[in-house]
């Protein structure tokens, strides 16, 4: 059952981290990357390592996102 | 930790209320037509299905300090979960974003 | 031609890192290295050789208190690179971005105003107790700074940037950095060896202050260079 569960997260993980790459509006990939961390919190919580899982909720999913998303303001919001 | 069936019973219930409206808002989100009916949804879930999911494990810990803890981040998702969509659903008003409408005229696609 | 030449380089490059996997002992394997010396050694040895009750504060601040040191520093080093790309002055243009057109909605600043103790309170749980619980002076501090960045969204950065005035913001940054080196030539004085944490004997008082100092140190440190970056960037200075 939590088997289970691992590969349905590392699943999202790997859809999560194509769909960054893949995804040509900014803005989106933000947010996009923003799941993926905490997708990965979880995965961290549920290998034991609440430390690290509070680091990347913190830094990855909180902090990172918003320095993301001022940079898409000051900068263009397109790929180029 | 209890195993009586009353709690099992009232356990069940709020989980299976929680799980309801993930559903439920998880549809929304694919199905409805624009921006604000689907922040509507995507908050049902974090608002109702959150909260009755965390209370239903607060009712299967039982009376602990764990339990009380479960009971905070119910409390702060209360809290929070309206407010970001609150903020969302404003965010894109102010910034002009035309509510969907039934009828064409008013500015809607259909 | 080009994606051919490319797709074969690829193909190349990934021949000997799969051999290399294909080397690696199996997961979770209980004859891996890794199980077999450090790991068994850092939890049987850890609570008496470092007196941490935590083992993760055991590695982070005795077995690796050099690496953590280090870490610091590079996050500081990055805050100045930040600074130093972003606060060059550009006499043609002025950077200062437009307020945001839209005002800020009443009931995101009550909320953020009302959550903002409970935050502030469960970060110096986590810098405080951070060496025997999970979570540390990092974690704790990152939070301080999104709680930071989270007021200047709904309060202006100018309002929130007066909690943290010029003057005191510019010591706050390298705080964990200078903490590190307070506490590291301390222990260098008193011990003999930089960074070394009395475990027994007469100043045995003075471990859970050094690792308490250097975890505010950490937190204080990480808070103020999180909010910084934020404000540098968003062009308020930091």
């Amino acid at each position: 059952m939590s088997r289970a569960f691992d590969l349905v997260l590392y699943g999202l993980l790997i859809a999560c981290a194509l769909a960054v790459i893949r995804t040509k509006d900014l803005l989106a990939a933000s947010i996009i990357f923003s799941t993926y961390s905490l997708i990965l919190c979880l995965v961290w919580q549920l290998r034991g390592s609440p430390d690290v899982a509070l680091t990347e909720a913190a830094v990855g999913a909180g902090v990172t996102t918003v320095l993301f998303l001022v940079a898409v303001a000051r900068t263009s919001r397109r790929e180029r | 930790m209890s195993n009586h069936p009353v709690v099992l019973a009232i356990t069940v219930l709020f989980v299976c209320v929680g799980a309801f409206f993930f559903l439920v808002g998880t549809i929304g989100i694919l199905r409805l037509p624009d921006f604000y009916s689907r922040t509507h949804a995507a908050t049902k879930c974090d608002t109702v299905g959150a909260g009755s999911i965390l209370v239903g494990l607060a009712v299967y810990t039982g009376l602990e300090f764990d339990s009380l803890k479960i009971l905070a981040i119910a409390a702060f998702v209360l809290l929070t979960s309206p407010t970001a969509g609150h903020a969302l659903a404003r965010a894109a008003f102010r910034t002009g974003l035309v509510p969907w409408t039934r009828s064409p005229d008013k500015g809607g696609v259909g | 031609m080009r994606r051919a030449l490319t797709l074969a380089l690829l193909i190349l490059a990934s021949v000997p890192l799969l051999y290399a996997v294909s080397l690696l002992p199996p997961v979770g394997s209980e004859d891996n290295p890794t199980y077999t010396y450090v790991v068994p050694h850092y939890l049987e040895e850890g609570p008496e050789e470092t007196g941490c009750e935590n083992i993760v504060t055991a590695v982070i601040l005795n077995y690796r208190g050099f690496d953590t040191g280090g870490e610091v520093t590079v996050i500081f080093t990055a805050l100045m690179a930040v600074f130093g790309v972003l606060l060059i002055p550009r006499p043609a243009e002025k950077v200062r971005q437009p307020e945001s057109a839209v005002p800020v909605s009443p009931v995101t600043l009550f909320i953020v105003r009302t959550l903002a103790p409970f935050i502030v309170v469960f970060s110096v749980y986590q810098i405080i107790n951070g060496h025997s619980t999970p979570g540390g002076g990092f974690q704790g501090g990152t939070i301080i700074g999104a709680l930071l960045i989270a007021a200047s969204l709904v309060m202006g950065s100018e309002r929130t940037q007066r909690l943290l005035p010029e003057g005191v913001r510019r010591w706050l940054q390298p705080a964990a950095v200078l903490m590190f080196a307070v506490v590291g030539v301390t222990g260098m004085l008193l011990f003999g060896e930089y960074l070394s944490y009395p475990i027994e004997g007469e100043y045995l008082f003075l471990r859970v202050p050094f690792l308490t100092l250097v975890e505010i140190g950490i937190g204080v440190g990480g808070a103020a260079i999180v909010a910084s970056i934020f404000w540098a960037m968003e062009g308020s200075d930091g």
